[in-house]
Protein backbone atom coordinates (compact mmCIF):
# COMPACT_ATOMS: atom_id res chain seq x y z
CA UNK A 1 0.00 0.00 0.00
CA UNK A 2 1.34 3.42 -0.92
CA UNK A 3 1.79 5.63 2.13
CA UNK A 4 -1.29 7.78 2.71
CA UNK A 5 0.59 10.85 3.85
CA UNK A 6 2.51 11.05 0.57
CA UNK A 7 -0.43 10.62 -1.83
CA UNK A 8 -1.00 14.34 -2.36
CA UNK A 9 2.70 15.01 -2.83
CA UNK A 10 2.97 12.23 -5.37
CA UNK A 11 0.05 13.68 -7.33
CA UNK A 12 1.54 17.18 -7.17
CA UNK A 13 4.84 15.76 -8.36
CA UNK A 14 2.97 14.40 -11.41
CA UNK A 15 1.27 17.79 -11.86
CA UNK A 16 4.68 19.48 -11.68
CA UNK A 17 3.50 21.77 -8.89
CA UNK A 18 5.38 20.31 -5.94
CA UNK A 19 7.63 22.85 -4.23
CA UNK A 20 11.34 22.24 -3.76
CA UNK A 21 11.28 21.42 -0.04
CA UNK A 22 8.36 18.99 -0.20
CA UNK A 23 9.84 17.51 -3.33
CA UNK A 24 13.12 16.79 -1.54
CA UNK A 25 11.19 15.21 1.30
CA UNK A 26 9.22 13.04 -1.11
CA UNK A 27 12.35 11.98 -2.98
CA UNK A 28 13.91 10.80 0.26
CA UNK A 29 10.81 8.75 0.95
CA UNK A 30 10.71 7.34 -2.57
CA UNK A 31 14.23 6.01 -2.14
CA UNK A 32 12.93 3.81 0.66
CA UNK A 33 9.39 2.98 -0.43
CA UNK A 34 8.88 0.73 -3.43
CA UNK A 35 5.08 1.07 -3.42
CA UNK A 36 5.12 4.86 -3.52
CA UNK A 37 7.81 4.74 -6.20
CA UNK A 38 5.63 2.43 -8.29
CA UNK A 39 2.61 4.67 -7.73
CA UNK A 40 4.51 7.74 -8.91
CA UNK A 41 5.77 5.88 -11.98
CA UNK A 42 2.28 4.64 -12.87
CA UNK A 43 0.59 8.01 -12.41
CA UNK A 44 3.27 9.73 -14.46
CA UNK A 45 2.79 7.21 -17.24
CA UNK A 46 -0.96 7.75 -17.20
CA UNK A 47 -0.49 11.52 -17.23
CA UNK A 48 1.98 11.32 -20.11
CA UNK A 49 -0.14 8.85 -22.08
CA UNK A 50 -3.20 11.07 -21.67
CA UNK A 51 -1.26 14.12 -22.84
CA UNK A 52 -0.08 12.35 -25.95
CA UNK A 53 -3.41 10.90 -27.06
CA UNK A 54 -3.99 11.59 -30.72
CA UNK A 55 -7.06 13.33 -32.01
CA UNK A 56 -9.93 11.03 -32.86
CA UNK A 57 -11.42 11.52 -36.29
CA UNK A 58 -15.20 11.73 -36.56
CA UNK A 59 -16.88 9.49 -39.13
CA UNK A 60 -17.44 11.32 -42.38
CA UNK A 61 -21.19 10.94 -42.06
CA UNK A 62 -20.99 13.76 -39.51
CA UNK A 63 -19.81 16.16 -42.18
CA UNK A 64 -22.40 14.86 -44.64
CA UNK A 65 -25.10 15.46 -42.06
CA UNK A 66 -23.85 18.97 -41.36
CA UNK A 67 -23.77 19.75 -45.06
CA UNK A 68 -27.29 18.33 -45.44
CA UNK A 69 -28.61 20.47 -42.60
CA UNK A 70 -27.00 23.60 -44.03
CA UNK A 71 -28.59 22.89 -47.39
CA UNK A 72 -31.93 22.11 -45.81
CA UNK A 73 -31.85 25.36 -43.84
CA UNK A 74 -31.02 27.35 -46.98
CA UNK A 75 -27.75 28.61 -45.56
CA UNK A 76 -25.64 27.78 -48.59
CA UNK A 77 -25.17 29.77 -51.75
CA UNK A 78 -26.50 27.90 -54.77
CA UNK A 79 -23.77 27.05 -57.26
CA UNK A 80 -23.92 25.74 -60.78
CA UNK A 81 -22.22 22.58 -59.64
CA UNK A 82 -24.62 21.91 -56.81
CA UNK A 83 -27.79 22.65 -58.79
CA UNK A 84 -26.84 20.90 -62.02
CA UNK A 85 -28.58 17.59 -62.64
CA UNK A 86 -26.39 14.59 -61.89
CA UNK A 87 -25.48 12.05 -64.50
CA UNK A 88 -27.13 8.74 -64.01
CA UNK A 89 -25.34 6.46 -61.58
CA UNK A 90 -27.89 3.67 -61.81
CA UNK A 91 -25.38 1.01 -62.76
CA UNK A 92 -22.98 2.16 -60.09
CA UNK A 93 -25.73 2.25 -57.49
CA UNK A 94 -26.98 -1.21 -58.37
CA UNK A 95 -23.48 -2.63 -58.08
CA UNK A 96 -22.76 -0.74 -54.92
CA UNK A 97 -26.04 -1.92 -53.38
CA UNK A 98 -25.12 -5.50 -54.21
CA UNK A 99 -21.77 -4.97 -52.55
CA UNK A 100 -23.37 -3.62 -49.43
CA UNK A 101 -25.59 -6.68 -49.27
CA UNK A 102 -22.52 -8.88 -49.66
CA UNK A 103 -20.70 -7.08 -46.89
CA UNK A 104 -23.79 -7.10 -44.70
CA UNK A 105 -24.28 -10.81 -45.29
CA UNK A 106 -20.67 -11.54 -44.47
CA UNK A 107 -20.94 -9.62 -41.23
CA UNK A 108 -24.15 -11.45 -40.38
CA UNK A 109 -22.08 -14.63 -40.29
CA UNK A 110 -20.76 -13.29 -37.07
CA UNK A 111 -24.24 -13.11 -35.56
CA UNK A 112 -25.64 -16.40 -36.78
CA UNK A 113 -28.61 -16.78 -34.46
CA UNK A 114 -30.81 -14.13 -35.95
CA UNK A 115 -29.74 -11.56 -33.40
CA UNK A 116 -29.44 -7.93 -34.20
CA UNK A 117 -25.76 -7.30 -34.92
CA UNK A 118 -24.11 -5.63 -31.99
CA UNK A 119 -20.64 -4.92 -30.74
CA UNK A 120 -18.91 -8.25 -30.27
CA UNK A 121 -17.46 -7.23 -26.92
CA UNK A 122 -21.07 -6.78 -25.83
CA UNK A 123 -22.06 -10.06 -27.47
CA UNK A 124 -19.10 -11.83 -25.91
CA UNK A 125 -20.03 -10.52 -22.52
CA UNK A 126 -23.55 -11.82 -22.87
CA UNK A 127 -22.76 -15.24 -24.29
CA UNK A 128 -21.48 -16.99 -21.16
CA UNK A 129 -24.68 -16.09 -19.34
CA UNK A 130 -27.01 -17.26 -22.07
CA UNK A 131 -27.49 -20.64 -20.43
CA UNK A 132 -27.12 -22.33 -23.79
CA UNK A 133 -23.58 -23.69 -24.18
CA UNK A 134 -24.39 -25.27 -27.53
CA UNK A 135 -25.04 -21.84 -28.98
CA UNK A 136 -21.57 -20.62 -28.10
CA UNK A 137 -19.15 -21.23 -30.94
CA UNK A 138 -15.69 -22.49 -30.21
CA UNK A 139 -12.86 -20.01 -30.52
CA UNK A 140 -11.73 -21.76 -33.70
CA UNK A 141 -15.17 -21.55 -35.28
CA UNK A 142 -15.45 -17.89 -34.48
CA UNK A 143 -12.00 -17.22 -35.91
CA UNK A 144 -12.89 -19.09 -39.10
CA UNK A 145 -16.07 -17.06 -39.42
CA UNK A 146 -14.17 -13.89 -38.80
CA UNK A 147 -11.65 -14.75 -41.51
CA UNK A 148 -14.45 -15.63 -43.91
CA UNK A 149 -16.26 -12.36 -43.17
CA UNK A 150 -13.07 -10.41 -43.69
CA UNK A 151 -12.47 -12.12 -47.05
CA UNK A 152 -15.97 -11.17 -48.23
CA UNK A 153 -15.38 -7.70 -46.98
CA UNK A 154 -12.01 -7.32 -48.72
CA UNK A 155 -13.45 -8.62 -51.94
CA UNK A 156 -16.33 -6.17 -51.77
CA UNK A 157 -14.03 -3.26 -51.04
CA UNK A 158 -11.77 -4.14 -53.95
CA UNK A 159 -14.70 -4.25 -56.34
CA UNK A 160 -16.17 -1.05 -54.97
CA UNK A 161 -12.84 0.67 -55.44
CA UNK A 162 -12.71 -0.51 -59.05
CA UNK A 163 -16.19 0.87 -59.67
CA UNK A 164 -15.31 4.15 -58.01
CA UNK A 165 -12.15 4.45 -60.13
CA UNK A 166 -13.92 3.62 -63.38
CA UNK A 167 -16.77 6.06 -62.74
CA UNK A 168 -14.68 8.83 -61.27
CA UNK A 169 -15.23 11.14 -64.23
CA UNK A 170 -19.00 10.92 -63.85
CA UNK A 171 -19.00 11.49 -60.10
CA UNK A 172 -19.27 14.80 -58.38
CA UNK A 173 -15.67 15.57 -57.35
CA UNK A 174 -16.74 16.62 -53.85
CA UNK A 175 -18.66 13.39 -53.34
CA UNK A 176 -15.75 11.35 -54.71
CA UNK A 177 -13.32 13.12 -52.39
CA UNK A 178 -15.60 12.55 -49.42
CA UNK A 179 -15.92 8.87 -50.25
CA UNK A 180 -12.16 8.63 -50.49
CA UNK A 181 -11.66 10.27 -47.11
CA UNK A 182 -14.36 8.08 -45.57
CA UNK A 183 -12.64 4.98 -46.79
CA UNK A 184 -9.23 6.13 -45.57
CA UNK A 185 -10.43 6.94 -42.06
CA UNK A 186 -12.34 3.69 -41.63
CA UNK A 187 -9.61 1.62 -43.24
CA UNK A 188 -7.12 3.09 -40.83
CA UNK A 189 -9.37 2.12 -37.92
CA UNK A 190 -9.69 -1.37 -39.37
CA UNK A 191 -5.92 -1.67 -39.79
CA UNK A 192 -5.31 -0.52 -36.21
CA UNK A 193 -7.89 -2.95 -34.88
CA UNK A 194 -6.36 -5.80 -36.84
CA UNK A 195 -2.92 -4.95 -35.51
CA UNK A 196 -4.30 -4.93 -31.96
CA UNK A 197 -6.00 -8.27 -32.58
CA UNK A 198 -2.79 -9.76 -33.94
CA UNK A 199 -0.91 -8.78 -30.81
CA UNK A 200 -3.72 -10.07 -28.57
CA UNK A 201 -5.76 -12.62 -30.55
CA UNK A 202 -8.14 -13.34 -27.67
CA UNK A 203 -8.77 -9.72 -26.76
CA UNK A 204 -12.51 -9.00 -26.75
CA UNK A 205 -11.96 -5.20 -26.94
CA UNK A 206 -9.68 -5.59 -29.98
CA UNK A 207 -12.20 -7.83 -31.69
CA UNK A 208 -14.98 -5.45 -30.72
CA UNK A 209 -13.07 -2.53 -32.22
CA UNK A 210 -12.53 -4.44 -35.47
CA UNK A 211 -16.20 -5.35 -35.78
CA UNK A 212 -17.20 -1.81 -34.98
CA UNK A 213 -14.95 -0.52 -37.75
CA UNK A 214 -16.39 -3.08 -40.19
CA UNK A 215 -19.87 -2.07 -39.18
CA UNK A 216 -19.01 1.58 -39.72
CA UNK A 217 -17.86 0.71 -43.21
CA UNK A 218 -21.19 -0.95 -43.95
CA UNK A 219 -23.05 2.04 -42.55
CA UNK A 220 -20.96 4.39 -44.63
CA UNK A 221 -21.73 2.42 -47.80
CA UNK A 222 -25.42 2.34 -47.01
CA UNK A 223 -25.51 6.07 -46.29
CA UNK A 224 -23.52 6.84 -49.40
CA UNK A 225 -25.75 4.81 -51.65
CA UNK A 226 -28.91 6.39 -50.27
CA UNK A 227 -27.37 9.82 -50.56
CA UNK A 228 -26.16 9.31 -54.12
CA UNK A 229 -29.57 8.00 -55.11
CA UNK A 230 -31.24 11.18 -53.90
CA UNK A 231 -28.57 13.36 -55.50
CA UNK A 232 -28.99 11.49 -58.78
CA UNK A 233 -32.67 12.35 -58.68
CA UNK A 234 -31.73 15.98 -58.07
CA UNK A 235 -33.66 15.79 -54.81
CA UNK A 236 -31.62 17.89 -52.39
CA UNK A 237 -34.40 17.78 -49.76
CA UNK A 238 -34.47 13.99 -50.00
CA UNK A 239 -30.70 13.88 -49.68
CA UNK A 240 -30.92 16.01 -46.56
CA UNK A 241 -33.53 13.63 -45.18
CA UNK A 242 -31.25 10.68 -45.82
CA UNK A 243 -28.47 12.50 -44.05
CA UNK A 244 -30.68 13.29 -41.10
CA UNK A 245 -31.85 9.71 -40.81
CA UNK A 246 -28.37 8.22 -40.98
CA UNK B 1 -21.91 21.08 -11.58
CA UNK B 2 -22.00 24.87 -11.80
CA UNK B 3 -22.91 26.78 -14.90
CA UNK B 4 -19.86 28.83 -15.75
CA UNK B 5 -18.86 29.12 -19.36
CA UNK B 6 -15.52 28.51 -20.99
CA UNK B 7 -13.59 31.74 -21.03
CA UNK B 8 -10.15 30.61 -22.07
CA UNK B 9 -8.38 28.15 -24.23
CA UNK B 10 -5.40 26.04 -23.27
CA UNK B 11 -2.91 25.88 -26.04
CA UNK B 12 -3.96 27.20 -29.43
CA UNK B 13 -1.36 29.83 -30.26
CA UNK B 14 -2.56 33.03 -31.83
CA UNK B 15 -2.05 33.00 -35.57
CA UNK B 16 0.55 35.16 -37.23
CA UNK B 17 -0.74 38.06 -39.33
CA UNK B 18 -0.77 36.10 -42.56
CA UNK B 19 -2.50 33.15 -40.97
CA UNK B 20 -5.05 35.43 -39.33
CA UNK B 21 -5.80 37.09 -42.65
CA UNK B 22 -6.27 33.63 -44.18
CA UNK B 23 -8.64 32.68 -41.36
CA UNK B 24 -10.68 35.83 -41.84
CA UNK B 25 -10.87 35.18 -45.56
CA UNK B 26 -12.02 31.62 -44.91
CA UNK B 27 -14.66 32.83 -42.46
CA UNK B 28 -15.85 35.40 -44.98
CA UNK B 29 -16.29 32.68 -47.61
CA UNK B 30 -18.24 30.62 -45.07
CA UNK B 31 -20.47 33.61 -44.35
CA UNK B 32 -21.18 33.91 -48.06
CA UNK B 33 -22.48 30.35 -47.99
CA UNK B 34 -19.58 28.53 -49.65
CA UNK B 35 -19.88 24.91 -48.58
CA UNK B 36 -16.30 24.15 -49.63
CA UNK B 37 -15.00 26.85 -47.31
CA UNK B 38 -16.99 25.53 -44.38
CA UNK B 39 -15.78 22.01 -45.11
CA UNK B 40 -12.22 23.34 -45.02
CA UNK B 41 -12.92 24.88 -41.63
CA UNK B 42 -14.55 21.64 -40.47
CA UNK B 43 -11.66 19.45 -41.62
CA UNK B 44 -9.15 21.66 -39.84
CA UNK B 45 -10.88 21.58 -36.46
CA UNK B 46 -13.28 18.62 -36.31
CA UNK B 47 -10.71 16.12 -35.03
CA UNK B 48 -9.73 18.17 -32.02
CA UNK B 49 -13.31 19.04 -31.09
CA UNK B 50 -14.57 15.49 -31.67
CA UNK B 51 -11.81 14.17 -29.42
CA UNK B 52 -12.77 16.61 -26.71
CA UNK B 53 -16.46 15.71 -27.00
CA UNK B 54 -15.79 11.96 -27.10
CA UNK B 55 -13.61 12.04 -24.04
CA UNK B 56 -15.73 14.45 -22.04
CA UNK B 57 -18.93 12.53 -22.80
CA UNK B 58 -17.43 9.05 -22.79
CA UNK B 59 -19.66 8.12 -25.69
CA UNK B 60 -18.76 8.46 -29.42
CA UNK B 61 -22.39 8.40 -30.58
CA UNK B 62 -23.30 11.37 -28.37
CA UNK B 63 -20.09 13.07 -29.45
CA UNK B 64 -21.06 12.73 -33.13
CA UNK B 65 -24.44 14.34 -32.48
CA UNK B 66 -22.85 17.09 -30.47
CA UNK B 67 -20.18 17.73 -33.10
CA UNK B 68 -22.94 18.39 -35.61
CA UNK B 69 -24.60 20.82 -33.21
CA UNK B 70 -21.28 22.55 -32.56
CA UNK B 71 -20.53 23.16 -36.22
CA UNK B 72 -24.09 24.16 -37.05
CA UNK B 73 -23.95 26.65 -34.17
CA UNK B 74 -20.55 27.84 -35.40
CA UNK B 75 -21.99 28.43 -38.87
CA UNK B 76 -24.85 30.45 -37.38
CA UNK B 77 -22.49 32.49 -35.19
CA UNK B 78 -19.77 33.19 -37.73
CA UNK B 79 -21.03 36.77 -38.01
CA UNK B 80 -19.88 37.32 -34.44
CA UNK B 81 -16.33 36.12 -35.19
CA UNK B 82 -14.18 39.24 -35.36
CA UNK B 83 -10.77 37.61 -35.43
CA UNK B 84 -9.64 38.90 -32.02
CA UNK B 85 -8.89 35.30 -31.06
CA UNK B 86 -7.69 32.52 -33.32
CA UNK B 87 -10.47 30.68 -35.08
CA UNK B 88 -9.45 27.49 -33.27
CA UNK B 89 -9.77 29.24 -29.91
CA UNK B 90 -13.18 30.63 -30.81
CA UNK B 91 -14.40 27.19 -31.92
CA UNK B 92 -12.88 25.47 -28.90
CA UNK B 93 -14.66 27.85 -26.56
CA UNK B 94 -17.95 27.37 -28.35
CA UNK B 95 -17.49 23.59 -28.33
CA UNK B 96 -16.56 23.44 -24.67
CA UNK B 97 -19.62 25.42 -23.67
CA UNK B 98 -21.88 23.14 -25.69
CA UNK B 99 -20.25 20.02 -24.29
CA UNK B 100 -20.58 21.26 -20.72
CA UNK B 101 -24.22 22.20 -21.32
CA UNK B 102 -24.80 18.67 -22.59
CA UNK B 103 -23.02 17.11 -19.60
CA UNK B 104 -25.05 19.26 -17.21
CA UNK B 105 -28.39 18.47 -18.80
CA UNK B 106 -27.51 14.78 -18.83
CA UNK B 107 -26.54 14.99 -15.18
CA UNK B 108 -29.76 16.85 -14.40
CA UNK B 109 -31.78 14.15 -16.14
CA UNK B 110 -29.93 11.49 -14.18
CA UNK B 111 -30.59 13.32 -10.91
CA UNK B 112 -27.08 14.19 -9.88
CA UNK B 113 -23.51 13.43 -10.65
CA UNK B 114 -22.26 10.85 -8.23
CA UNK B 115 -18.59 10.40 -7.90
CA UNK B 116 -18.71 6.70 -7.23
CA UNK B 117 -15.00 6.55 -6.60
CA UNK B 118 -13.47 4.40 -3.97
CA UNK B 119 -11.42 6.11 -1.33
CA UNK B 120 -8.12 7.37 -2.72
CA UNK B 121 -6.12 5.35 -0.26
CA UNK B 122 -7.84 2.15 -1.42
CA UNK B 123 -7.21 3.02 -5.05
CA UNK B 124 -3.57 3.69 -4.26
CA UNK B 125 -3.11 0.10 -3.13
CA UNK B 126 -0.03 -0.64 -5.16
CA UNK B 127 -0.16 -4.38 -4.79
CA UNK B 128 -3.56 -4.62 -6.42
CA UNK B 129 -3.36 -1.89 -9.03
CA UNK B 130 0.27 -1.66 -10.09
CA UNK B 131 0.79 -1.39 -13.85
CA UNK B 132 4.27 -2.88 -13.77
CA UNK B 133 5.96 -2.92 -17.14
CA UNK B 134 2.70 -3.08 -19.03
CA UNK B 135 2.52 -0.53 -21.84
CA UNK B 136 -0.50 1.77 -21.81
CA UNK B 137 -2.20 1.21 -25.16
CA UNK B 138 -4.14 4.13 -26.55
CA UNK B 139 -7.25 2.03 -26.99
CA UNK B 140 -7.12 0.81 -23.39
CA UNK B 141 -6.70 4.32 -22.06
CA UNK B 142 -9.66 5.57 -24.12
CA UNK B 143 -11.81 2.72 -22.82
CA UNK B 144 -10.78 3.29 -19.23
CA UNK B 145 -11.43 7.01 -19.62
CA UNK B 146 -14.97 6.30 -20.77
CA UNK B 147 -15.58 4.35 -17.56
CA UNK B 148 -14.73 7.20 -15.23
CA UNK B 149 -17.53 8.98 -13.39
CA UNK B 150 -18.60 12.12 -15.23
CA UNK B 151 -17.22 14.74 -12.85
CA UNK B 152 -13.71 13.42 -12.54
CA UNK B 153 -13.60 12.48 -16.22
CA UNK B 154 -14.27 16.07 -17.24
CA UNK B 155 -11.58 17.40 -14.90
CA UNK B 156 -9.06 14.78 -16.03
CA UNK B 157 -9.72 15.39 -19.73
CA UNK B 158 -9.32 19.13 -19.35
CA UNK B 159 -6.19 18.85 -17.21
CA UNK B 160 -4.22 15.81 -18.34
CA UNK B 161 -5.42 15.48 -21.94
CA UNK B 162 -6.11 19.08 -22.91
CA UNK B 163 -3.37 20.60 -20.79
CA UNK B 164 -5.32 23.19 -18.82
CA UNK B 165 -4.02 24.31 -15.42
CA UNK B 166 -6.12 23.43 -12.38
CA UNK B 167 -7.31 27.03 -12.02
CA UNK B 168 -8.45 26.96 -15.64
CA UNK B 169 -10.22 23.63 -15.14
CA UNK B 170 -11.89 25.08 -12.07
CA UNK B 171 -13.01 28.11 -14.04
CA UNK B 172 -14.38 26.04 -16.92
CA UNK B 173 -16.23 23.59 -14.71
CA UNK B 174 -17.33 26.15 -12.12
CA UNK B 175 -15.68 24.34 -9.25
CA UNK B 176 -13.01 25.22 -6.70
CA UNK B 177 -9.38 24.75 -7.70
CA UNK B 178 -8.94 22.25 -4.86
CA UNK B 179 -11.87 20.25 -6.22
CA UNK B 180 -10.25 20.17 -9.62
CA UNK B 181 -7.09 18.75 -8.09
CA UNK B 182 -9.03 16.21 -6.09
CA UNK B 183 -11.03 15.09 -9.14
CA UNK B 184 -7.99 14.79 -11.38
CA UNK B 185 -6.06 12.91 -8.73
CA UNK B 186 -8.90 10.47 -8.14
CA UNK B 187 -9.31 10.00 -11.87
CA UNK B 188 -5.65 9.01 -12.23
CA UNK B 189 -5.92 6.49 -9.42
CA UNK B 190 -9.11 5.09 -10.89
CA UNK B 191 -7.52 4.85 -14.34
CA UNK B 192 -4.57 3.05 -12.83
CA UNK B 193 -6.90 0.51 -11.27
CA UNK B 194 -8.80 0.06 -14.53
CA UNK B 195 -5.65 -0.26 -16.63
CA UNK B 196 -4.14 -2.77 -14.22
CA UNK B 197 -7.06 -5.11 -14.86
CA UNK B 198 -6.78 -7.64 -17.63
CA UNK B 199 -9.16 -6.47 -20.36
Amino acid sequence: MACTRYLTQIQEMVDGTLGAIRRAELEMHLDQCEDCHALLDDLRRIHDAAGSLDDLQPPDRVWLQIAGRLRQDGRLAETAASSAPRRSHLALLALAAALVLAVGASLMLLWPRGETPRAPAEAGAGAPNSGNPAAVNSVEDVENELRQAEQHYESAITRLQQIANSSQSSMDPQVAATLQRNAQVIDQAIAESRAALRSEPTSAPARGALFEALRQKVTMLQDTIALMNEMRKGNSAGAAQVLNKS
Amino acid sequence: MATSKMTMHPSVPGPAEGARAAELALVERCRRGELGAFEELYRAHAGRLFSLACRMLGNPADAEDLLQDIFLAAHRKLDSFRGEAALGTWLYRLATNQILDHVRSRAARAGQITDGLEDATVLADAGEHRLGDRAIARIDLERALAQLPEGCRAAFVLHDVEGLEHREVADVLGIAEGTSKSQVHKARLRLRALLARKW
